[in-house]
């Protein structure tokens, strides 16, 4: 199972991407396969897209109770490549709480690699049993952005973080033999969102999510995300303090209106009024070498805003990635 | 066999089991009446008889058993950890719960989804405790399971704590233990030749290479009341959260802890209650000093068998949950304490 070269019949919902830089220095697949329920569809594009896109789909648009979805990606020495989805990722009602459907993906990021994940959340159903799993191997001077979010359901049915249990683990560890250490973990993020209460005087599920709506967890590591991460340490550092007054006087908020913002300070004059309204909370931290950012949201919507927002603002993953981000 | 026949087999079986349990509650259940029977007996005879006074010996396992002692001093509230700089999010969660009484945005129209319950302390307890657990626990079972991995389960849990508050209040705590144990406790092991024996030579061999390894990465120990006001950025945090390489260890509390309880001979039972019952001793003095309640309220919390309970429930969740299993059980958590850091007045460090 942790081979990275799977023997070629592979069983159902495998499925194996393998991006390499061609000799016209543009990122191709080597390799793409997959086996029901899994479905991975790579758009024909221009040559001089800057990473090769991969769709993660599914049969149906969503996980049925006991689907087991198992992916290996591979990107090779200066290979780019970009994963998104098209829309939520949906897990489907378990009929038993026994029946678990699971997502595990394993990838490996070479020298010089990059590897982008932006899928969609997911939506877990009322009654669903979700483990995911998401393993990386990280190359010294590979890069890799993930986003992980999940929501609290089908709010328009009323869900509100109503299923069975959803298990969520991202890994990112250096390769082994890449350096004298040799694979070393440096973050592990899990959630653990079990709707069983070890006693009747604690928080139900939905009691602990706090009428947080969605919530999500960016990870940033490497070289080529080094400006984006830190973009965010500094966004991070220059929030408002929650609790200070503006003592300035009404003339200097004037003036500040007349003498005028620059693009960035309007933007984040912009954003910050959305993360007020919005209710939506976040915190960034350096963490081993990786950016890690923290956000939730009351509504989906929002966290969708926000974090958009914020990657187009910076700029990094249309630059290196090209435009496939939501 | 078929397969109903094996089906019955099994169920035979079960049923066997359960009766023989029966059997055995049933057995126990009348060897202890009689053990208090006897005991009335002798306690109505010992009042028949005033001048023949018989006080039951004191227990020795009480009296001499050093596990007992270093139970009470490591859960002991003057036990220099610093926990007092921290609330655990505690002080966070106050200031983002607040009703919002001077920053209502006027196009805020659309009002949340469903409104969080104001701010309380009977709210955030188990919330904390959840959480605290469900991160951490399974670290200190593990290294109390097997002192032995203490390195490495300091290293895998660095790189789970990925907010800058809560490593710093990890680490802090984690130091202060460990100079503890070098400056105080582990003076006082029992000799090798004594009943525990190699007690003394096990922590040596485990704790002392942990300490080089600490001061080798020249991670100088951060004291609780380093001020790194208003910033996020690597100096302040510690040497193991820059873009860098991370430092072999860190010294985080929940292994350490694990570690020196399992070295002084408590029992995995006890550690893991102190452990938690630390966390919630810590919790209501930084409420009290938030001004949430007096001192006779705390007493009252902590006293409360809701409390007892809550500790053992989630003790008995992450008995078995290995530490590649551990995670964040109450994610907005992470939110309040990774966000401590942008309160605008802070008594706590985190």
């Amino acid at each position: 199972m942790n081979s990275p070269f799977p023997k070629s019949s592979s069983a159902a919902g495998e499925g194996k991407i393998i991006a390499r830089l061609q000799p016209d220095g543009v990122s191709g697949l080597e390799t793409i396969t997959y086996q029901y329920p899994l479905k991975l569809i790579s758009p024909s594009k221009p040559a001089e897209d800057k990473s090769v896109l991969v769709f993660f789909l599914s049969y149906g648009g969503g996980l049925v109770g006991g689907d087991q979805v198992d992916l290996s990606i591979q990107v090779h020495p200066q290979a780019k490549l970009t994963i998104v989805t098209q829309g939520h990722t949906k897990v489907f009602t378990s009929t038993k709480p026994d029946i678990v459907t699971r997502q595990t993906l394993r990838a490996q990021v070479a020298s010089g690699g990059a590897l982008c994940l932006l899928p969609d959340p997911v939506q877990p159903f009322a009654g669903s049993v979700y483990e995911q799993t998401q393993i990386f191997k990280l190359a010294k001077d590979a890069s890799l952005c993930l986003l992980d979010w999940v929501t609290q359901g089908r709010s328009a049915r009323g869900e509100d973080w109503s299923f069975v249990r959803w298990l969520g683990r991202n890994e990112v560890w250096t390769l082994p033999g890449d350096d004298d250490s040799g694979g070393r973990l440096l973050v592990r993020d899990s959630l653990i969102l079990d709707s069983a209460q070890a006693h009747p005087q604690m928080k139900t599920l939905r009691e602990s999510m706090h009428a947080i709506g969605i919530m999500g967890t960016l990870i940033l590591r490497g070289p080529l995300m080094k400006s984006l991460g830190d973009f965010f340490l500094a966004e991070f550092a220059a929030l408002p303090r929650i609790g200070a007054r503006d003592w300035r006087s009404e003339n200097a908020k004037k003036a500040e209106v007349i003498e005028g913002l620059s693009a960035a300070e309007t933007w984040r004059r912009d954003r910050l009024k959305m993360e007020k309204d919005s209710g939506l909370l976040w915190s960034a931290a350096l963490v081993r070498g990786c950016v890690v950012v923290k956000f939730g949201a009351p509504e989906v919507e929002a966290g969708r805003i926000w974090i958009g927002s914020m990657l187009v603002q910076e700029g990094s993953i249309d630059e290196i990635f090209g435009d496939h981000a939501p | 066999m078929s397969q109903s026949q094996h089906g019955r087999a099994i169920s035979d079986e079960a049923q066997a089991i359960e009766n023989e349990i029966a059997d055995l509650e049933r057995r126990l259940a009348e060897a202890k009446l009689k053990q208090r029977q006897a005991q009335q007996q002798r306690n109505s005879t010992q009042e028949s008889e005033p001048n023949v006074i018989s006080f039951p010996s004191p227990s020795q396992t009480i009296l001499h058993s050093p596990a007992n002692h270093f139970l009470l001093l490591l859960s002991d509230s003057a036990l220099p950890l610093g926990s007092f700089a921290f609330s655990s999010g505690l002080e966070s969660y106050l200031a983002h719960n607040k009703p919002s009484s001077f920053s209502p945005s006027p196009s805020s129209s659309k009002p949340p989804r469903t409104k969080p319950p104001p701010p309380s302390f009977t709210s955030f307890l188990p919330l904390s405790l959840s959480s605290y657990a469900s991160t951490t626990l399974p670290y200190v079972l593990a290294a109390h399971r097997d002192p032995a991995r203490l390195a490495s389960l300091d290293d895998t849990l660095d790189a789970t704590i990925v907010c800058t508050v809560g490593r710093r209040a990890s680490v802090a705590q984690g130091r202060a233990l460990l100079s503890i144990w070098e400056r105080s406790l582990s003076a006082s092991l029992p000799p090798s030749s004594s009943a525990s024996a190699g007690a003394a030579a096990a922590a040596a061999a485990i704790l002392k290479p942990f300490s080089a390894l600490l001061r080798s990465a020249g991670a100088a120990a951060p004291t609780s009341s380093s001020s790194s006001v208003n910033s996020s950025t690597s100096t302040s945090t510690g040497s193991s959260s820059g873009w860098n390489d991370p430092p072999p260890v860190s010294a985080h509390l929940p292994p350490l802890f694990g570690a020196i309880c399992a070295l002084v001979g408590l029992s995995l039972e006890q550690t893991a209650y102190v452990y938690l019952l630390s966390h919630v001793k810590a919790l209501v003095s930084a409420a009290v000093r938030a001004g949430m309640f007096g001192p006779y309220q705390a007493q009252k919390t902590l006293a409360r068998r809701q409390v007892q309970e809550i500790i053992a429930a989630v003790v008995e969740r992450e008995w078995e949950r290995g530490v590649e299993e551990a995670g964040q059980s109450v994610p907005v958590m992470d939110l309040w304490v990774g966000r401590h850091e942008v309160l605008y007045s802070r008594i706590f460090n985190g």
